[in-house]
């Protein structure tokens, strides 16, 4: 029974079934903290240690899995593409904004990293985490970080961008929408923009936009990070 | 066939973004370079949407499920993160939280001088 989870078909046909069971729960409970994602994560995790199956054995299928990575991060191209027209409206404020978050984001996680001593593999895996999954993996993997703790870092900082989105707009008076929806898009990527879609459609469509801008300037931004003592 | 075709289009981009990223002198991750060039092919028209539209659908709409062997890795890192624990959360949040705040601020500034100048 073992050796079949050497099979690629086990770790697909796993990941699936467990994505599948996770976005059920999402749509039933409608919590950020029942994050399908989340949900299919641990249930992955859970039947990988219940059954003493090696990590190996699953990522003979997780590999195929993630070969779709690379094309998923190209068509975030076409969602940027889509919202042109509102980029060149507002160009000069997303620019601006995007550019800003991405640097203060950048140097905030170094300093801290700093300040708690963490190793370069650690750091290197969490300067990225503010941008979207894809370009954040790919960032941190470039550059001596761990994929699974960048991606971890990522997944749960949306999550807490999703759930104080409506109180850090309170607690620093954000007044206009296009601000508060490049602020959430700009510090908790997709997590964050399905907030925004709540709070309105400009702050959706901005949010929608930083997540992209957002993911570009970080990896130009990222070809500085070898400098870094 | 329509769909094999967006197949092709995509992987095709990831391929050649893979040859450029080996030709770079820089570490630049080779999916944002198939992104760019993707978001060039869009805009000079070389390439519509319509061209990528189902597929794109596919993996954008999927996309948290593709992350799920890659974030399910990190129980080979298990000691890292717990002996590491408190400083991963205050990272997360600090970070998101001074980013929200200076993103909007940003935005709001450039606003306001951009209606001084309109105004004068």
């Amino acid at each position: 029974m073992m050796e079949l989870t050497t099979s690629p078909f086990f770790g697909v046909t796993l990941t699936i079934l467990a994505y599948w069971i996770g976005m059920a729960i999402q749509k039933k409970v409608n919590r950020v903290i029942c994050n399908g994602m989340l949900i299919a994560v641990v249930l992955v995790i859970l039947t990988l240690v219940i059954f003493r199956i090696p990590y190996e054995n699953y990522y003979e299928g997780g590999s195929l899995i993630n070969l779709f990575l690379g094309p998923a991060t190209a068509c975030l191209a076409v969602s940027i593409y889509t919202k042109i027209d509102l980029l060149k409206k507002y160009w000069l404020p997303v620019v601006v904004g995007c550019s800003a978050g991405a640097a203060t984001s950048i140097s905030c996680v170094y300093g801290l990293c700093r300040l708690f001593g963490l190793d370069r593999e650690m750091t290197m895996s969490l300067l990225p985490k503010s941008v979207t999954t894809p370009i954040a993996a790919a960032v941190a993997e470039g550059h001596g970080g761990i994929v699974s703790v960048a991606v971890a870092a990522v997944c749960f900082t949306g999550i807490m961008g999703n759930l104080c989105a409506p109180l850090m707009i309170r607690l620093f008076r954000v007044r206009e929408p296009l601000a508060a929806g490049l602020g959430i898009g700009a510090c908790s990527h997709a997590m964050g923009t399905a907030k925004a879609l709540e709070l309105g459609e400009t702050e959706g469509a901005m949010s929608g936009l930083a997540i992209g801008l957002c993911g570009l300037i970080t990896s130009l931004l990222s070809l500085l990070f070898d400098l870094l003592p | 066939m329509k769909i094999l075709k967006q197949v092709g289009i995509l992987f095709g981009l990831c391929w050649v973004s893979m040859y450029i990223e080996r030709l770079l002198p820089i570490t630049f991750p080779s999916s944002v370079i198939a992104l760019i060039l993707l978001l060039i092919l869009l805009l000079v028209r070389v390439l519509k949407v319509d061209h990528v539209r189902e597929k794109s659908n596919f993996l954008l709409g999927n996309l948290p499920f593709f992350f799920i062997p890659a974030a399910t890795g990190i129980i080979q890192y298990k000691a890292a993160i717990l002996s590491n624990g408190v400083a991963f959360l205050v990272i997360c949040v600090g970070s998101m939280v001074a980013t929200f705040a200076v993103t909007a601020w940003a935005v709001q500034l450039t606003m306001r001088l951009i209606d001084r100048r309109n105004r004068k």
